[in-house]
């Protein structure tokens, strides 16, 4: 799950996945500011098929919290379900 | 002769961005004249009758921006801190007339106004009120200028976030042929200014479109002494708001004095609160009524999804909205606003150890302030409440 969190929050940042150790959080690095975590947000709503609202955007504020968030809630996505 | 324009969205416009969606449509083309979105769709009312292709046109340009808008728009959380909108108020009409006949509120321009003494001695009451708020901060003291450098708008991302308001300021060229054509040829008409080409240099500033920018702009590029600030100005500030500019509701040209906090997280937070906390109790000494809920920034089409989300889930920004009977609805007077430390990032303004600044101001629309009281309590003087009656009294 990390690595596809990383990754996700590499793309939606427009930087390396080692940019994106497991302890980053929002504004760790410069990219990750109010543009990039909604830019972040978009694409885990996207990819993950998750509900996103004003209180997950204000938790979600770390790559710790993502993985757990997407845990909880069991997430599909698209490219496993072949759709 | 103006013409009407119905548009059905291709994307349902939600009713909590109607009006965010309404005042941008405002910037879509200059032959809009009003803008209204409503549950049966988009009206607009335009300058002239339109061709096939212009209407074509027109309507894909307001598709656009309902699409940018609304496609994958979070729904805001909505906070309500305080609510005193049930507070009783003696006057329900609309004193924009009275304003206008007893020469209050005199029109120069589109959001350009002139107000006259009793309005003039209401704002006074208001500034110092906010004054003894920023007072109790032991803040600072500062004047800003009007003008503000491109550059200094540029480095904090303004020109993407709110190009719609922006107000340019230009001179002649420094070229006495430019010079002489411009005041040989130079004329007004019903359209404004017309002036020869290449008259002028190119924009080095524009208008302010706040206080605390300049304040930030001062501590850049080096560590805050002391590690944290408060501090307080009034200025004029400028945002254009085309066809939504209103009367002393929502003009182009306004004052606003802000309380600022420039330090670390906690210290902006806190004071942001206890400030609120301490205008709770000036409202009610006036007896307005009002509501202080979450909000967001009149961010441009394409910053606006991202950007507002990002403000209502962080509580960055809450306004003080007071009612305006004669329409059943509220209008924005102040705010309580916590920037994170986006101009610590941008501006390279840094604590002793290092991390950026945080920053916060709580700002006061001086004119909207007296326009929401005059809307509450009226134009006779003897009808408002004691304090008011006393602070004007002795003004001016």
């Amino acid at each position: 799950m990390i690595e596809k969190v990383q990754a996700l929050i590499a793309e939606a940042l427009q930087v390396s996945i080692e940019q994106i150790p497991p302890e980053l959080a929002f504004g760790g690095i410069k990219q990750w500011d109010s543009m990039g975590h909604m830019g972040i947000m978009l694409l885990l709503e996207e990819r993950f098929g998750v509900p996103i609202d004003a209180d997950i955007i204000g938790a979600l504020t770390s790559v710790k919290a993502i993985c757990e968030y997407l845990a909880k809630h069991e997430p599909v996505s698209s490219e496993e379900t072949g759709s | 002769m103006t013409e009407q324009l119905k548009i059905t969205p291709a994307i349902a416009i939600p009713e909590h961005l109607a009006g965010e969606v309404q005042s941008k449509l405002a910037y879509v083309d200059e032959a809009i004249l009003q803008a209204r979105v409503a549950a049966d769709g988009i009206t607009l009312e335009l300058r002239e009758t339109p061709t096939d292709a212009r209407r074509s046109e027109l309507e894909d340009k307001v598709q656009r921006v309902v699409a940018l808008m609304v496609q994958g728009a979070f729904r805001p959380k909505v906070q309500i801190l305080e609510d005193h909108l049930d507070r009783p108020v003696p006057y329900t009409a609309d004193p924009n007339p009275g304003l206008l006949e007893r020469g209050e509120m005199f029109q120069e321009a589109n959001g350009v106004y002139t107000v006259g003494p009793l309005v003039t001695r209401l704002i006074a009451f208001f500034e110092r009120e906010f004054v003894r708020l920023a007072d109790s901060f032991s803040a600072a003291p500062y004047r800003f200028p009007t003008l503000i450098p491109a550059r200094y708008l540029e480095r904090v991302n303004y020109f993407r976030a709110f190009p719609h308001s922006l107000t340019f300021v230009t001179h002649l060229r420094e070229d006495i042929d430019a010079i002489d054509d411009f005041a040989q040829h130079a004329a007004c008409d019903e359209h404004g200014l017309t002036t020869p080409p290449g008259s002028f240099a190119k924009f080095q500033t524009l208008l302010s479109p706040a206080v605390c920018y300049h304040l930030y702009f001062s501590l850049a590029d080096k560590p805050l002494p002391d590690g944290q600030l408060a501090a307080t100005a009034v200025g004029n500030c400028f945002r254009y708001e085309s066809i939504n500019l209103a009367s002393l509701e929502r003009m182009w040209n306004f004052t606003m004095r802000e309380v600022i906090f420039v330090g670390a997280k906690d210290f902006v937070l806190q004071n942001r609160e206890t400030g609120r906390e301490r205008m709770r109790g000036f409202f009610e000494q006036i007896g307005l009524a009002y509501r202080v809920e979450s909000a967001n920034d009149p961010f441009f089409i394409g910053e606006f999804k991202k950007q507002a989300a990002f403000q209502s889930a962080f509580q960055l920004k809450f306004e003080i909205r007071a009612a305006l009977p004669f329409k059943q609805g509220t209008l924005a007077v102040g705010s309580y606003n916590y920037h994170q430390d986006f101009f610590g990032r941008s501006l390279n303004i840094t604590l002793p150890d290092g991390s950026p600044v945080h920053t916060g101001c709580i700002a006061f629309g001086l004119e909207r302030m007296a326009f929401a009281f005059l809307a509450q309590y009226g134009l006779d003087v003897t009808k408002w409440p004691e304090m008011v009656r006393k602070g004007v009294a002795g003004s001016g």
